[in-house]
């Protein structure tokens, strides 16, 4: 279903012909996504194609494409970094907007802590540019490479960083919102010209629409600028980078510590969390190395120091004495950060935090206390500009629980995870790096008091058997988690994508309320149903 | 739910909720603000969720304005007086059921008429305790305070602005009854979630709304809140108050900025001369004689030692904070002109005493209050300041109250202006003052989060996307307007 | 090898954007944080490594047929390698700058050739360079030189001026005084004069493939034929060739950059530098001496399965990182000029912007090579540096263009030009 002449034209006109295309091969580098191949026939990398890829320069421009798409009645679907498939069309008859052109920091107020940011600005650039000023920003878990407008106001927003940093949600300090009707909302101080420093107000916040638990995920308009906030960083206005690519390190100064801290098991484990919480510590906490899986990461973790090594070694590393020795060391372990403001307080925290060790029988896996093991979790944690490490072993993983919670409520499907993962490693149809390949922040919100478990499984995604038994435990894990009355994790938001619409209605059905409340929202900012199911809806009857 | 249309309100949740008495009806038909005065019909009290249900089921179907009212008297902001006649007030006072203390993940679940008076004690039993809004008055509901977005005295702690509020039991304008944020996941009912281990931490959603936003600030005009999951923190084991003063606001601010940069205090606000007497005096007299003695401009700032180590937390954070204090020549002093940080530490961690401490003066108040950055400030007093003195208001009884929100991206601003109630010039005056006043902060930039009475249509005159959006939500939840109409843009 | 032997690698691709960007762990600003220059002047997503990853699958699965825009994707990219540098940080397993030029061989094996391409190709193989030149003008750059000629005589190292140095007329002296300056030093050198031939390295790197088989044949036999044991260069492409596609056809000389014979030098004390060069310089890594300018390691393998599904190559299958690029020798050689200071800019070694010229860039799409160009100049200035300076005379051919096309105040320098004037 080509646009129309007409359209086309229109939508040409608002960008410029150079930044309007119908290829069909520009098209396809759009629909190619991470995870398509779980929900599309044949486990075809492609999403549905695009009509046409447009790249708008500013919010009147995106007001423009809006309003040509209402008045041709064609839907839309704007991605900024456009990482994995919820950034892509959903259906034929879609047409793209990359927003790769909106790429300006608009304004750092270093004094408020506030940075107004377009969608294309990553963590890494921003967090590098407001480093120069002291602050940092969170980055969410997705890591440097993604935008933080998409993590405050379109998806997720949690990092290693937001028991202090906050969780994006949390940060967002007011959106500019071109709705799918072509109107733009503004939130907030700045929607009444005082500037952008609360997204609350006047009155009944409209900043609740903006975003819940989650955003709209490209279903419901384009958000063209946001203001998050900042947070201290108390270090160089740069990283200082050591290290041969890749194994890149950063030696901060003595009031930076990175730590991974290992426990006996789960339920020490969660008992330090709910202490970290408690005490105020963290600057970064979050399980990490073993989103590699607790058989598997540690070898891969010492590999990767080695520039001369490929992961065709990593065999080689796995029966190295002291790496299974390692490997046992750090079983049950997660990372921490902690930062002083002074040298006073990076005194106490440690003071703290080998209490809290002692009181939870924990203790500091030495091999990460090394100078440069502690240089490289400190670079790799705090920027996250490696996160795409765990698609290092197949180019694809999926991650599956990762229910936000309580450490107490998170302790009860761990488990879960761990057995329903197992008998697919132990076949062969994931890779088989330990049962326990679970990340996830220590605390997913600032100051802590939930936090998360996401059960990494790695397919080869050119396998398409891999691929299909990766969708197979994803099936899986939904059954047992109900077999065990624990809602569906993220697998069955992803598995979402590819259901038909009446499967997904039954879903749907199971929160009537929230799904008919969004409906209503839909049909008032959505009349011509131009945004797609990311903004699900419950049919009315 | 059905509920019969032809039943009156007693006949649907019994008689003994429902009050017409007209000495009651006179109390909620007027308050200390400039609002007009408006009789209601009836005023009822339910007990409990399936009440509330019941009672805005019914507004539905009769097409009742409704006035939902959780805090006593007396009340300041004329959101709880109805606009409408014939309005039906709804007050939630005796919900006052501390549903749940949960030490381990430092929460508390509350109906809406639990105070900060009842819940403190009962927190600090299991060693915990809630942020409070400055001084609070004795009846004052903790959840309507949370509700109103009334800013807390820990910026620190403050992730997103209407912290320290998590989760909901709302019962929207059309009578559907929600939970909001984690509470209205895949458990159904609190029993469950805890049953599970949850607590009802997170404030987000369900799903792509944050629901619990469009409640806060909305006067009671979008739903009637039956429960509220907050967030508590640990009671300090050491806490030590000091203080700041400064001649100068501007020298001030630019230490306040420091400070909070490295999030260093746990209570940390800036009160002028006249709000620091007002505070800690009981009297006029008392008021005066402390205002003329202390500096213009104090930084109060607590520091609390919590858990582990909690002696050795606040000497290093005092010893920290002095030294940054002493870089802006100004000093981190434990008292001033004899007020002592103790004295403001046991003061300003309790509610107000009676009378409440803003009417302590003069007997009457009148507050202009709005959103900024600390950076605005000095720019917004003198603008105070100058339509005092052309209204020959004195500007030595303004009370003004910084209070750094969000982690010191924004700043509470707010203006006191005491007077006497019986006196029609002054009066008139303040009433004229506030006016004013509010116009020109407006025009000057002040982000007036919380548009109460006079505020309203100055606000959403000015930003008419919002105003259309408010509209259109209200619209979804509210659809027979009958949640406090007349108030905000509906 | 055929575009279908990387299926694989373009299915692997997961779509993170890695590869617009330097390794984030280097970013230092939103200016200079981006690494491909062909996203950042064509915008669209095609235009990356990964979207040409993507157009290659759809290619192998038939999805889209040939055009012109495809062309366009194909060629309008310098195959600088800095996404590949940045794809390896994480993914171990792509072989992301061999697909975009796997797709290239196979297009012009397919005929579907670039049309701005032709004439240099055609030239190539009449002429034997790359710059549209008579043959029997190559040797011309030397006339005068004391210097042995290798057709006639025999040498331990040869001096390979590379096409641009032959006949770029501006860069002439350069390459005359890298060869007195070796020559002086006591180097056992010579040049091949007129029978001199092209790398072959450029026009295998804009798809044809074959050409380079018959110039690597051809000079290594003149080379043989001389008794040559040592190949130096001062370009940098000529370096990549010799240095890394050489011997994976099978001929192995000892191959060293100018630079890094100098470097020798200079440390073994057979060149001193006396004069002042009261300058602030910065250093641009030209890209086939830095990422792409690793050795070549042989290797032959098959691929298996281990942990259940964790693809590998048994044996291991030879990492290039950009890490064993040559970035110190040329810095070396700066650092040890009196009176010169060396300044950084953002992007360097394996992560250096490139200056615009490679993969038929230039010669099909100058624009985009001069806007290329452009950006690296801006970085340079931004480091407060009166000059460029570079190791290639592709680079600094480029850089000297953009800044007398767009007015710019920079000087633009080869290393060689600095100790020269610092002698």
């Amino acid at each position: 279903m080509a646009l129309s002449r007409d359209a086309y034209r229109a939508l040409g006109d608002i960008v410029g012909p150079g930044y309007i295309s119908e290829d069909p091969a520009v098209m396809d580098s759009y629909a190619y996504q991470w995870l398509a191949e779980t929900v599309r026939p044949n486990h075809s990398k492609f999403m549905p194609r695009p009509e046409a890829a447009l790249l708008p320069a500013s919010t009147k421009e995106v007001q423009a494409i809006v309003r040509t798409c209402n008045k041709y009645k064609i839907k839309f679907k704007a991605y900024s970094t456009g990482w994995y498939f919820y950034g892509a069309p959903f259906s034929e008859g879609v047409i793209q907007m990359d927003m790769r052109r909106m790429d300006h920091i608009v304004e750092i107020d270093e004094k408020n802590m506030v940075a107004v940011i377009e969608p294309y600005v990553i963590a890494g650039v921003l967090q590098a540019e407001v480093m120069k000023r002291g602050l940092n920003c969170t980055v969410t878990g997705a890591g440097a490479s993604c935008s933080t407008l998409v993590g405050a106001t379109c998806y997720h927003g949690s990092g290693g960083t937001s028991i202090y940093t906050g969780e994006l949600r949390e940060n967002l300090l007011g959106a500019e919102w071109v709705m799918p009707n072509g109107e733009i909302l503004r939130t907030g101080s700045v929607g009444s010209g005082c500037g952008w420093f609360c997204a609350e107000g006047p009155g009944p916040s409209m900043r609740g629409i903006v975003r819940g638990a989650l955003g709209a995920r490209g279903g419901l308009g384009v958000y063209t600028k946001c203001a998050v906030k900042l947070s201290p960083w108390p270090g160089p206005t740069e990283f200082p980078i050591e290290g041969t690519v890749p194994a890149y390190r950063s030696p901060l100064p003595k009031n930076f510590r990175a730590y991974t801290v290992a426990f006996k098991d789960w339920g020490s484990l969660f008992e330090a969390y709910y202490r970290l919480y408690d005490n105020e510590i963290c600057y970064y906490a979050h399980r990490q190395w073993t989103m590699l899986g607790a058989d598997l990461g540690p070898a891969f973790w010492m590999l990767y120091q080695d520039p001369t090594k490929s992961l065709d070694d990593i065999q080689e590393f796995v029966r190295k004495r002291e790496v299974k020795e390692l490997t046992e060391e750090m079983r049950r372990s997660f990372q921490l950060v902690l930062v002083g403001m002074s040298q006073r307080d990076i005194a106490y925290k440690e003071k703290v935090l080998d209490r809290i060790l002692e009181e939870t029988g924990g203790w500091k896996v030495k091999k990460w206390l090394e100078p440069e093991m502690e240089q490289f979790s400190l670079l790799y944690l705090l920027r996250l500009g490696r996160k795409n490490l765990n698609f290092v072993y197949t180019g694809g993983w999926v991650g599956n629980f990762m229910q936000s919670g309580t450490p107490d409520f998170v302790k009860k499907y761990e488990p879960i995870a761990e057995d329903a993962t197992e008998e697919y490693q132990e076949k062969g149809l994931l890779v088989d790096c330990g049962s326990d390949s679970m990340m996830g922040c220590v605390g997913s919100i600032g100051g802590g008091g939930q936090c998360g478990l996401e059960q990494f499984g790695f397919y080869d995604v050119a396998d398409k058997a891999s691929t299909a038994a990766a969708v197979e435990w994803m099936k899986h894990c939904i059954q047992e988690e109900a077999r065990r009355n624990i809602p569906p994790g993220k697998e069955g938001m992803y598995l979402a994508v590819g259901k038909t619409h009446a499967e997904l209605q039954r879903d749907l059905a199971k929160q009537p309320l929230t799904h008919t409340w969004q409906r209503k929202i839909k049909q008032a900012l959505d009349p011509n149903n131009l945004g797609d199911r990311m903004y699900p809806t419950l049919d009315e009857k | 739910m059905k509920v019969k249309t032809s039943a009156g309100l007693a006949d649907i949740i019994g008689k003994q909720k429902v009050i017409d008495k007209a000495q009651v009806l006179d109390r909620y038909s007027r308050d200390n603000s400039f609002t007009p005065s408006m009789r209601p019909r009836l005023v009822v009290q339910p007990r409990n969720a399936d009440d509330v249900q019941k009672i805005v089921m019914w507004a539905n179907q009769t097409r009742t304005p409704l006035v939902p009212v959780s805090s006593g008297e007396p009340h300041f902001r004329g959101d709880t007086v109805p606009s409408v006649p014939e309005a039906v007030i709804v007050d939630l006072h005796r919900m006052n059921k501390i549903i749940r203390i949960d030490r381990r993940n430092r929460m508390v679940v509350i109906e809406p008429g639990v105070t900060y008076t009842q819940v403190q004690p009962a927190l600090a039993e299991q060693g915990l305790r809630l942020s409070m809004p400055l001084l609070p008055r004795q009846s004052k509901s903790v959840l309507a305070s949370l509700l109103e977005r009334e800013p807390r005295l820990e910026p620190k702690y403050s992730y997103t602005l209407p912290e320290p509020l998590r989760c909901l039991e709302v019962v929207w304008g059309n009578g559907e009854i929600q939970r909001t944020g984690e509470a209205g996941g895949y458990y159904p009912t609190l029993e469950q979630q805890w049953k599970m281990g949850l607590a009802q931490v997170f404030s987000g959603g369900p799903g792509q709304v944050d629901y619990y936003r469009l409640v806060s600030g909305a006067q009671g005009s979008m739903g009637i809140a039956t429960w509220a999951s907050v967030k508590c923190e640990i009671l300090p084991g050491v806490h030590r108050f000091f203080l700041i003063p400064s001649d100068d606001l501007k020298d001030l601010i630019e230490c306040a900025y420091r400070l909070l940069r490295v999030r260093l205090g746990d209570e940390f606000l800036v009160l002028n001369s006249v709000n620091l007497a007002a505070i800690l005096s009981r009297e006029a007299d008392g008021i005066r004689a402390l205002r003329d003695k202390v500096a213009p401009w104090v930084l109060i700032m607590g520091i609390a030692g919590r858990d582990l180590f909690p002696e050795e937390r606040v000497d290093f954070q005092e010893k920290d904070t002095r030294d940054i204090v002493q870089q802006f020549a100004l000093k981190l002093l434990p008292a001033v002109s004899g007020v002592r940080g103790g004295q403001v530490m046991s003061t300003i961690l309790n509610p107000s005493s009676v009378p409440y401490w803003k009417l302590a003066y003069k007997g009457g108040c009148q507050d202009i209050f709005f959103m900024t950055t600390l950076d605005k400030i000095p720019e917004f007093v003198n603008t105070v300041f100058a339509g005092a003195n052309a209204l020959q208001y004195p500007v030595s009884d303004i009370g003004t109250y910084l209070q750094p929100q969000h982690q010191g991206t924004s700043c509470h601003c707010e203006f006191n202006l005491p007077y006497d109630p019986g006196n029609k010039i002054e009066v008139g005056r303040v009433r004229e003052l506030l006016q004013t006043c509010s116009e020109a902060l407006i025009k000057q930039g002040a982000y007036f989060s919380r548009p109460y009475g006079i505020w309203a249509d100055m606000v959403y005159n000015r930003d008419a996307a919002n105003k259309e959006m408010i509209k259109t939500v209200k619209g979804i939840f509210d659809p027979n307007n009958v949640l406090n109409p007349g108030k905000l843009c509906f | 090898m055929a575009l279908e032997d990387y299926r694989d690698d373009c299915t692997d691709c997961s779509r993170c954007s890695y590869c617009k960007w330097i390794p984030l762990d280097h970013i230092k600003s939103a200016k200079f944080a981006r690494a491909c220059p062909s996203i950042e002047y064509c915008g669209f997503q095609a235009y990356s490594l990964a979207g040409r990853l993507s157009v290659g699958l759809s290619l192998l699965e038939g999805r889209i047929g040939y055009n012109d825009n495809l062309k366009d994707i194909v060629w309008k990219c310098q195959l600088d390698g800095a996404c590949d540098v940045s794809d390896k940080v994480c993914r171990y397993n792509i072989r992301g700058l061999e697909v975009m030029r796997e797709m290239r061989f196979k297009l012009v094996e397919d005929g579907q050739t670039l049309p701005q391409h032709k004439p240099y190709i055609d030239s190539l193989r009449k002429e034997k360079n790359m710059m549209m030149k008579p043959g029997v003008n190559r040797g011309k750059w030397a006339d005068g030189l004391d210097v042995k000629n290798l057709a006639e005589d025999k040498a331990a190292v040869v001096f390979h001026a590379g096409c641009r140095y032959s006949y770029d007329r501006g860069l002439q002296k350069t390459a005359r005084a890298a060869v007195t300056l070796l020559r002086n030093a006591g180097v056992d050198i010579g040049i091949m004069g007129e029978e001199e031939s092209c790398c072959g390295g450029r026009a295998y790197q804009w798809g044809y493939r074959k050409d380079l088989n018959a110039f690597a044949r051809k000079n290594a036999q003149a080379w043989t034929d001389a008794g040559v044991k040592t190949v130096v260069t001062p370009c940098a492409e000529c370096y990549y060739t010799f240095k890394r596609l050489y011997p994976e056809i099978g001929f192995t000389f000892e191959v060293v950059h100018v630079s890094e014979y100098i470097d020798r030098l200079i440390r073994k004390g057979k060149i001193k530098l006396r004069k002042n060069v009261p300058l602030t310089v910065t250093y641009h890594d030209p890209c086939h001496l830095g990422r792409l300018g690793e050795p070549y390691v042989p290797w032959q393998g098959t691929k298996q399965k281990i942990y259940g599904q964790i693809p590998v190559w048994k044996p291991s299958r030879p990492r290039y990182t950009g890490a064993r690029g040559v970035y110190d020798a040329p810095r070396n050689v700066l650092k040890s000029i009196p009176g010169l200071t060396l300044v950084e800019m953002e992007r360097i070694r394996e992560y250096a912007w490139c200056c615009g010229v490679g993969g038929g860039v230039l010669e099909a799409y100058p624009e985009f090579a001069a806007w290329t160009a452009s950006e690296r100049l801006a970085e340079a200035k931004a480091t407060g540096a009166e000059a460029i300076v570079s190791a290639c005379p592709w680079c600094e051919n480029n850089f000297a263009d953009t800044v007398k096309t767009q007015d710019e105040r920079i000087k633009v320098y080869d290393v060689i030009d600095l100790i020269h004037m610092a002698l």
